[in-house]
């Protein structure tokens, strides 16, 4: 199922459990940046979790949330398409070359 | 239907009745949701994990634990108790080492420490209580040693009713961990893991905080890791056949107690909304007007501090010439007064007050008692003793 947030790119971003799934979900409302609780795409992951959707414009602004909360991200993927991802490397996010 | 003519005074045992949003909460949840936090992506899943996670942050913000993930639900306060000292052992805690614990402690702690003693080893003083059955933690730097590696100290006596100061011991704890049994006093007391410098807390759901019987947790401080009593299903790394090593999933395998959990998030909730020193101002002056009381009855002793004392309304006495189940047996058949009679599975208390083996009768009183009932207590006492 697509989500509304989807008419712009968006970024999906992993965590180590739902807690902190939903801890990053309280963060990102508080902070008012629009997002999706999605349940893990089985492209990236076999894991039966779930992960957050955001749009990619606000990826710095999460990715700063995230950090300054103390949550650890296990994986964070741009999607492409409706079922292809493509994974963020640490190196790309500490540069800061994407997008 | 509950015995409306009933005097319920054993709060320290399971508190009654619950706040009417504990019981709608319950039920709602088992009426309009799946009960599978974290293990499913459909929406009732999603809908159990968000309560779960509020219940968690609701606790962290009402013991100033500055991590939520650092909360880890139990089926109850020995549970959490348990996971904390078999837990530590082969971590913080280690064959031979030295524990220091009080003569108040509920067997919740000192079946598991009296085990580890036999087992592994670890030597174990005790904290000597006061004739007023208050812990002395002013003999606390005497009994420190180099291989002191935790401290478990029971923060308000199920016994004597009496509140142990943490701060002061947070303060000389040194390098140990200190590991506090909250069971009677979350919910009344004000604590502080911070503040205290508390490494683990464990608590219970279905006393003061008012939830249902069956949920519980603890906090433990960042930094430290306890072995887990159990491992299986988390709902996380499940591609994985090894136990998450992160809070809370890791201290947390199987279905949780989400029916607990939502009445104990209730249940916190109702205190907090009510505030903690309007229930305690209301619990000391039931108190007060108890001990007051029975001072002027003659046949009656009190073991415990006395009222101008801080103190729980946790009151054991004794009745001269009568046996304790007498005195409870006639309280709850000709006065509809249910109070607790015995040891109340803490003989090291009652040791220490000199009350062993036969115990004592304790009344117990909560938010939802009456100054009305306190007086028929009395009242019931007065002719009880006299006969």
């Amino acid at each position: 199922m697509w989500s509304p947030i989807q008419q712009t790119p968006t970024c999906v971003v992993i965590l180590f459990s739902i807690h902190f799934v939903l801890k990053a979900e309280k963060l990102l409302k508080a902070n008012g940046i629009s997002h999706d609780v999605i349940p893990v795409p089985r492209e990236i992951s076999s894991d039966c979790g779930m992960a957050v959707e955001f749009p990619c414009l606000a990826k710095e602004r999460v990715l700063e949330l995230l950090s300054s909360a103390g949550l650890r991200i296990a994986g964070l993927y741009s999607r492409e398409g409706r079922d292809s991802f493509q994974a963020i490397s640490p190196e790309e996010l500490a540069a800061g070359v994407v997008n | 239907m509950p015995d409306k003519s009933a005097i319920y005074a054993d709060n320290a045992a399971t508190s009654f009745p619950k706040p009417r949003q504990v019981l709608d909460a319950v039920a709602a949840v088992l009426g309009s949701m799946s009960l599978s936090p974290g293990r499913s992506a459909h929406r009732f899943s999603l809908e159990s994990s968000r309560l779960i996670f509020d219940t968690r942050e609701a606790l962290a913000e009402f013991f100033n634990c500055p991590d939520s993930s650092r909360i880890a639900f139990t089926c109850n306060v020995t549970e959490a108790l348990n996971v904390g000292i078999f837990g530590l052992l082969g971590e913080t805690l280690h064959p031979g080492d030295h524990v220091i614990t009080t003569a108040l402690e509920h067997n919740a702690v000192m079946r598991p420490l009296r085990h580890l003693e036999k087992t592994a080893g670890i030597g174990i003083s005790i904290l000597p209580v006061s004739g007023e059955g208050e812990v002395m933690v002013s003999e606390l730097p005497r009994l420190m040693r180099d291989n002191t590696r935790l401290i478990v100290v029971n923060h308000v006596s199920n016994v004597t009713g009496a509140v142990a100061d943490l701060e002061a011991i947070g303060r000389q704890k040194g390098e140990a961990f200190l590991l506090v049994d909250a069971a009677q006093s979350a919910g009344v007391f004000p604590i502080d893991v911070v503040r205290m410098n508390i490494d683990m807390l464990a608590f219970t759901g279905h006393k003061s905080l008012l939830g249902p019987t069956g949920s519980g947790g603890f906090y433990l401080r960042p930094g430290f890791g306890l072995r887990p009593l159990k491992m299986g299903g988390t709902g996380s790394n499940s591609e994985t056949e090894i136990q998450p090593d992160f809070m809370p999933d890791c201290y947390e395998a199987g279905t949780p107690n989400t029916l607990g959990i939502a009445g104990l998030g209730a249940g916190l909730n109702f205190v907090t909304g009510t505030g903690l020193a309007v229930i305690r101002a209301h619990e000391q002056r039931l108190c007060r007007l108890f001990l007051d009381g029975l001072a002027q009855i003659k046949g009656v002793t009190v073991f415990g501090p006395p009222a101008d004392r801080e103190r729980a309304a946790v009151i054991s006495l004794k009745v001269s010439g009568k046996s304790e189940s007498e005195v409870a047996q006639r309280l709850d058949r000709d006065y509809h007064i249910m109070v607790r009679a015995g040891l109340h599975c803490a003989p090291a208390a009652h040791r220490a007050m000199g009350t062993f083996a036969e115990g004592t009768v304790r009344f117990s009183f909560g938010f939802f008692n009456t100054e009305a009932d306190v007086t028929a207590c009395l009242a019931a006492l007065e002719i009880i003793s006299g006969k």
